[in-house]
């Protein structure tokens, strides 16, 4: 469990080395572990036997942070409360009053795992820029609460500790040693255990500067007007940014801000009682089923075909050099995959390079990867003209305009070069995957890989099977995504795949909002204070209000004679014929734009054509309008296969149309709002608003039986 | 009920809240003394028949703490059984102190006290003293906590006042500021500040720019479309969810000025002011103190109009002057909306857009202001009216006798 050896100069190392794991993972059993060992490091101190501690771990990681499953489960104050205070008292342990510390960290330490090295005297990494540090806690809704918020914040002051806390941002060595949470870097282990024992035998008498009298925080505290008005525009920027919605960097704040009056050990208290709430709240919850449970059982291949070996591919065909194009080639690269970049001509395929040579130099210039990494990677990107260059490709993805004609057209080019075990994929938005496979010489090879702008950040990739796809060719696709650290979600092929299809639905409520007479910029508003990324009618005109109105045919046409005429369809008619406003590629629909396509506000006579006539709302019922439509159409989808698992829909909500994160996704919010609940306010709204709210049998049979997704 | 009289009303000069401004070297404390002084002199004032010493003061640190009341009166040489005390209701503290005093008398159990404010702005910064309301992350957001100016460009937004009317009323009350000074209406109430030798400092308001025209203020930028920017128009936003975007129309030019400055006003009843030998010049006819909603934050007079209204059983109409501090331009505006008043009777002789708003002495001010004019105008019944910080209202009616 944890090694310890004694040297000559009487400093002792302790390594880390957790049995039956992969990963040094802080938990119950490293904190039960660590005490004896304190225990008997105090003897040794008395005895002055010992001179220093070294901790470093055997596994390639140094430690990561807590037992989630643990944390999700946790719904009493009281527990959490004195979990959050006995880890803190095994970091005062190790801190105060015994020798000093190091930590060596030999690779990945985060959250928790990296909260024990903040409880280091010293700590020491080897720069090597796949290891990564910091507290990425926020992203699960929840904060640290080891005592790391008040030493982030002696070590970097209130603003920057905020800052690394609030980000979550998941630094390299070279980034961390630049904003101050390591003290050191070293070459490799060797050089790392020598760097360590030099500090220890440099530095005999040290304590932290919260334990002594004449420490101060950087900067200064809560008290200092200086100080204050960097919380009031911090707390102001919370709000800017996702109107508060999110919980945990309030929380953050909020402990700085009282942690800083305070002395170290009430501020440390004041954290634990804060991470406590955070943790037995339900948005913290909901986001670590999100972004722990469900991702997991994405990745682990819950909608991946079985029964096909693993698919390694190695070298991507990318037809269409745009941003999309680009983004994807640059994401493959990054993944160690080669990559032939098409586009009508090699000089305008080299505009692809150019936009992945700034991406690189961006994440060289901030240490994350090496000038080395970044040659080998643009020395695997090849710019062509020419779809021969595809010939020893393992598949070929076309982003090209949305234009059926064109991507059969580029698709045929391809398939030329391509043997039988190549497949195809197409990131269409609207054409059905069915339709463009049928002129392919194999049907079965063709599939939808739908990434999403700009596609070297978002995480998630829409597969779509059409009726003639192999499941192989899914299995394989599946493996292809995950190979670029992506995540995958299966769909089937209907009207706007899974995303889309639901996604068209908020944009529809919205609209109807409108056509019923509601102010504009309300509905647009309570659409982003709900936590959507932006307002319903902004996102009419970024998708185009053709296109809206093209999935809202596909649906009709799938429904037949069963179809009830959508009340939006109205207005998007008289908006696309009579007004000519069809979006943000025309500079005109809902909002006007300038020459850069820059939205610069509502459109003026947009109250002209659809005049005001409600004054009297509640916030609360336009927003759930606005979120219960996208849930619902969720669960349909749901019903009718065209996602699988609630994994899947819940995470292809969050990242595929920016569901608000900290709901966990769209069928998660069902749960967090309360099953029956949520059937009973949907039989109001179809009473009030129309059979669009109607549940679908599976939700009514979930409920009946007292069931959650 | 007893009633509550006012018999004497005094201000200082207002000097420019900053380190250049006239007053930056008179310590806040003498500004206060000054008012005290005079006041005794002027009445020949027994003190030792005045009970207590209601002062407002909005940042009472420093300079400004440690119940500035009491050691003003002490340091005025008052006798030393008049006891003091400092109040804060942000902006409206002034007024409070006037409405706490005549609370007091009609109580039965005071007869004569002296109420007031004082605010050295260029001594003790505004915001300086703290506190959760603006620099608590937690209460911020949670309150929905906005800088007044964003307030004032919410209520500007909202009622469509637009840049152009805003600076207007800006160009109006300087002119008539200007008026007022070269006239001499003030110069019965205003005070001159000197120093220990006598020596002038200060003889009239620093402040006023006569000369101020509409093309001037046009070029001003607005002063708090960055706050907006950094978060809190969001915040504003989350509770008025209707408006697209917040209009930050004001600026410098048709906000309040940053002054120091200080007042008092004699309040008792009818049998001290008999035995001191005093003149009734007016009675409080009623009070009110109202909270409304603190992101928009300064739509608090419309409320407290009412209800003092409704307390002295009048109608708006039954007002003959109104007086409104100028914080900012859209408040009086709506103000003015609200109430149907008309322009010729709304801070005649102008207000703290010219003049300045030394925050905790205001509302005595403003008192003093109204009962001079409606006086000169030999008009009966006045209103005095301040919106306040964290979403409060004042106000109080008087009648002259």
């Amino acid at each position: 469990m944890i090694r310890y050896k004694k040297d000559k100069d009487n400093i002792v190392t302790l390594t880390l080395n957790m049995e039956g794991r992969n990963l040094n993972i802080i938990n119950h059993e490293v904190s039960k572990s660590i005490e004896p060992i304190l225990k008997h490091l105090e003897e040794e101190k008395a005895k002055r036997k010992l001179k220093g501690i070294i901790i470093t771990s055997a596994k390639k990681n140094f430690l990561v942070g807590g037992d989630l499953g643990y944390l999700y489960h946790s719904k009493d104050a009281a527990t959490i409360f004195e979990l959050s205070q006995n880890l803190q008292k095994l970091y005062r342990q190790l801190e105060r009053p015994g020798v000093p510390v190091v930590a060596a960290i030999n690779g990945t330490a985060l959250g928790s795992g990296f909260g024990l090295a903040l409880a280091c005297h010293h700590r020491i990494v080897i720069d090597r820029p796949s290891i990564r540090l910091g507290h990425p806690e926020v992203k699960l809704g929840i904060m640290p609460g080891g005592g790391e918020v008040i030493r982030l914040m002696w070590l970097l002051g209130v603003e920057k500790a905020f800052h690394v806390l609030n980000d979550g941002h998941r630094f390299s060595p070279k980034e961390a040693l630049r904003i101050g949470i390591v003290s050191a870097l070293a070459k490799d282990e060797d050089d790392l255990i020598d760097k360590a024992k030099k500090w220890l035998n440099k530095n005999q008498k040290f304590s932290r500067a919260w334990d002594t009298k004449e420490g101060t925080i950087p900067g200064g505290t809560a008290k200092d007007m200086s100080i204050a008005m960097t919380l009031q525009k911090l707390s102001a920027g919370l709000m800017a940014h996702a109107y508060n919605n999110f919980p945990a960097p309030q929380t953050i704040l909020n402990t700085l801000s009282e942690g800083s009056k305070v002395d170290f050990d009430t501020a440390c208290r004041i954290e634990s009682r804060n991470f406590t709430q955070l943790v037995i709240s339900n948005i913290s919850k909901n986001m670590i089923k999100a972004f722990w449970f469900d991702l997991n059982t994405i990745r682990e291949g819950i909608s991946r075909p079985k029964g096909f070996g693993k698919f390694r591919p190695k070298k991507v065909g990318v037809i269409g050099a745009g941003q999309m194009g680009s983004g994807i080639g640059l994401t493959c690269l990054k993944s160690g995959i080669e990559v032939v970049l098409k586009d009508v001509s090699k000089a305008i395929a080299d505009r692809g390079k150019e936009y992945i040579t700034i991406h690189l130099t961006k994440l060289l210039d901030d240490g994350r990867i090496t000038s080395g990494e970044k040659d080998k990677m643009l020395g695997r990107l090849k710019t062509t003209g020419d779809a021969a260059d595809f010939e020893t490709c393992d598949l070929v993805i076309e982003a090209v305009f949305e234009n059926e004609a064109l991507k059969v057209k580029v698709a045929h080019e391809a398939e030329a070069y391509l043997d039988e075990y190549a497949f195809l994929a197409s990131n269409t938005i609207s054409i059905p995957i069915t339709k463009l496979s049928k002129s392919c010489a194999h049907p079965a090879n063709y599939i939808g890989l739908h990434f999403f702008p700009p596609a070297e950040k978002v995480p998630l990739v829409e597969i779509v099977r059409g009726k003639n796809t192999s499941e192989e060719t899914v299995a394989r696709a599946f493996d292809f995504v995950k190979a670029i650290k992506k995540i995958p979600i299966v769909a089937k092929d209907n009207w706007g795949f899974y995303v889309a299809r639901v996604q068209n639905t908020f944009i529809l409520e919205g609209i109807t909002m409108l056509q019923e007479g509601h102010i504009p910029a309300l509905i647009e508003q309570i659409s982003v204070q709900s936590g959507m990324r932006m307002g319903a009618l902004a996102l009419a005109d970024e998708l185009s209000l053709p296109i809206t109105l093209k999935y809202e045919r596909q649906a009709a046409e799938h429904y037949g004679n069963k179809y009830i005429e959508h009340p939006a369809t109205v207005v998007l008619n008289q908006m696309i014929e009579e007004l000519a406003r069809k979006g943000k590629s025309k500079k005109a629909g809902f909002y006007n734009y300038d020459d850069s396509k820059n939205a610069t506000g509502l459109w003026e006579d947009l109250t002209n054509h659809f005049s005001t006539k409600i004054s009297q709302y509640t916030k609360e019922e336009i927003s759930e309008r606005l979120l219960f439509v996208q849930v619902i159409e969720a669960v349909w989808c749901l019903q009718e296969g065209i996602i699988k698992t609630v994994a899947e829909a819940n995470l292809g909500s969050i990242y595929g149309w920016g569901f608000p994160a900290f709901r966990g996704g769209a069928i998660q919010y069902i749960n967090d709002y309360g099953m029956k609940k949520f059937v009973e306010r949907c039989a109001y709204y179809e009473q009030v608003h129309g059979p669009r709210f109607k549940i679908p049998k599976l939700l009514r049979e979930k409920a009946a039986a007292g069931e959650i997704f | 009920m007893t009633e509550a009289y006012i018999y004497s009303a005094l201000r200082t000069v207002r000097g420019k809240g900053k380190a250049t401004g006239a007053l930056y070297e008179v310590r806040p404390l003498n500004l206060l003394s000054t008012c005290l002084s005079t006041l005794q002199q002027k009445h020949d004032l027994d003190t030792s028949q005045v009970e207590d010493c209601v002062i407002g003061c909005v940042t009472p640190i420093g300079d400004q703490g440690a119940v500035i009341a009491r050691t003003a009166l002490l340091h005025a040489g008052w006798d030393e059984g008049v006891a003091g005390m400092q109040i804060n209701r942000f902006c409206g503290s002034g007024l409070e102190a006037v409405n706490l005093a005549a609370m007091k008398v009609r109580s039965g159990w005071e007869s004569m006290i002296v109420a007031g404010g004082v605010e050295s702005m260029s001594r003790t910064k505004m915001g300086s003293d703290g506190g959760a309301l603006g620099f608590d992350p937690d209460v911020i957001n949670q309150v929905g906590y906005v800088p007044q100016g964003v307030s004032a460009d919410l209520i500007a937004t909202i009622e469509g006042f637009s840049r152009e009317t805003l600076d207007a009323y800006a160009v109006r009350s300087q002119t008539r500021a200007a008026h007022a000074w070269e006239q001499g209406y003030f110069t019965n109430s205003v005070l001159s500040i000197a120093d220990v030798n006598g020596l002038a400092i200060l003889e009239k308001d620093e402040l006023i720019r006569p000369t101020t025209t509409l093309e001037g203020l046009a070029g001003l930028s607005p002063a708090f479309a960055k706050a907006g920017l950094m978060g809190f128009d969001a915040i504003a936003l989350k509770k008025y969810p209707f408006i697209e975007k917040i209009d930050h129309v004001h600026t410098a030019g048709n906000s309040s000025g940053i002054v120091d400055g200080a007042a008092v006003v004699l309040i008792g009843n009818e049998a001290k002011g008999k035995d001191l030998g005093l003149k009734p010049r007016a009675k409080i006819r009623s009070i009110a103190t109202v909270g409304d909603e603190p992101t928009i934050m300064l739509q608090g007079p419309t409320p407290a109009v009412k209800k003092a209204l409704k307390m002295a059983g009048m109608k708006a109409k039954d007002i003959d002057l109104w007086e409104m501090n100028e914080a900012f331009a859209s408040p009086v505006l709506k103000l003015q909306r609200d109430m149907e008043i008309d322009d010729e009777i709304l801070n005649v002789n102008g207000g703290a857009i010219a003049m300045g708003h030394p925050l905790g002495a205001t509302g005595a001010m403003l008192i003093g202001t109204l009962l001079d004019e409606l006086e000169r105008r030999d008009l009966n019944v006045g209103i005095v009216t301040l919106c306040v910080g964290g979403g409060m209202g004042v106000a109080t009616i008087i009648e002259r006798v």
